[in-house]
């Protein structure tokens, strides 16, 4: 009887512990979630031998919309070389009508939106990966595993500008290269968890 | 008629003054080892918080902030850290209306530096709000990330003043 209490509490507080970003290195969670912008289904499995791009972001977040420009500008930069970008929506849309389905489809269509933009309505996607905030990228290599996380770049100021993290990572692993930086710090709005 | 006028415009004028004299300490910083310098040196604890007006937690905490500094003394002084910058085409302007609207007396830096090099400097991850609390030498004596506890950041601010004693 211990012993199950025991292992019940540990796995309450690996549950607990799960908002840790997933490592670098590690396989990359598979998801199956709806996109917004026409109803299907998106099937994410990891190790399909493409290069991936998971993006957390929303609608609300002023911060995730102004970096909205420059992920489509990369995602129509690295389509034609075989990466596949999927735009995940963490947020609680019972507390914030922002982020509804509706909400979500209107965006991507005015947006003009080149990937997929998915609805993970109960944040489970976002725990999975360990995402904080939005915009929050991962980048994931056609075997499955994770090879860059953070930010989109150092700065949504094209002046201020220093590091382009995920265009830096794309770079490097199309052009078999070690990523100088693979692990930077995203900023942005807290993902807004359902409770 | 024009005693009237002149005591209209002397009224104006007094209110005028009354309102800048509202207007939000707000500070413009670049590099994140300044921020120290927003402190007056003779307080024993030294509180900052990183918050931003898009960021939803932070705007919402900001009359708990506001009820922590009315509850201390000289013996703890606060300053917060806007990063509303981060965003282009910002400007602090809507920071001190924010700032004053919300009758913040404490100082606060509008960061226009790079967000990585304030992250390094203050050791977070980038999830805002977040409130650290230093000693007066500098010693981080206790952090919060996320939306903090009016009664609950009091009470803590109270065990650290005494821990000093």
């Amino acid at each position: 009887m211990k012993k199950s209490l025991l292992l019940v509490t540990i796995l309450l507080a690996a549950v607990a512990c799960s908002a840790d970003e997933v490592a670098l290195g590690a396989n990359a969670p598979e998801f199956s979630l709806v996109n917004a912008a026409d109803g299907k289904t998106v099937a994410m499995k990891p190790a399909d031998g493409n290069l991936k791009v998971v993006v957390f972001t929303c609608n609300g977040c002023p911060y995730a919309k102004a970096f909205e420009p420059r992920i489509i500008e990369i995602a129509k930069r690295f389509q034609p070389k075989g990466v596949q970008f999927y735009a995940v929506n963490p947020n609680d849309d019972a507390k914030y009508d922002v982020e509804t389905f509706a909400n979500m489809k209107a965006r991507a269509a005015e947006k003009e939106y080149p990937f997929p933009y998915l609805k993970d309505g109960d944040s489970k996607v976002a725990h999975a990966y360990g995402a904080r905030v939005t915009p929050h990228v991962f980048v994931v290599d056609g075997k499955g595993v994770v090879r860059y996380r953070g930010y989109v770049d150092d700065s949504a100021k094209p002046e201020d500008r220093k590091t382009t993290g995920l265009t830096d990572a794309l770079n490097s692993l199309l052009n078999g290269r070690e990523i100088a930086n693979s692990d930077t710090r995203a900023f942005g709005c807290t993902i807004k968890w359902k409770s | 008629m024009r005693k009237c006028a002149r005591f209209a415009a002397t009224f104006l004028s007094v209110s005028v003054l009354a309102l800048s004299a509202q207007a939000a300490d707000l500070r413009s910083l670049k590099e994140p080892a300044k921020i120290a310098g927003v402190f007056p040196r003779a307080a024993q604890l030294r509180l900052v918080n990183v918050w931003a007006m898009w960021c939803v937690p932070c705007v919402a905490e900001m009359p708990d902030l506001r009820a922590i500094d009315d509850a201390f003394g000289a013996e703890v002084a606060m300053a917060g850290v806007s990063l509303d910058d981060m965003l282009p085409d910002a400007s602090p302007k809507p920071v001190v209306k924010f700032l004053d609207q919300h009758k913040i007396a404490f100082p606060n830096v509008y960061y226009t530096g790079n967000p990585d090099a304030l992250g390094d400097y203050l050791k977070f991850n980038g999830e805002i709000p977040i409130t650290i609390v230093y000693d007066g030498a500098g010693k981080e004596l206790w952090r919060h990330q996320g939306r903090i506890d009016r009664n609950q950041t009091i009470a803590r601010l109270r065990e650290l003043l005494r821990r000093k004693r």
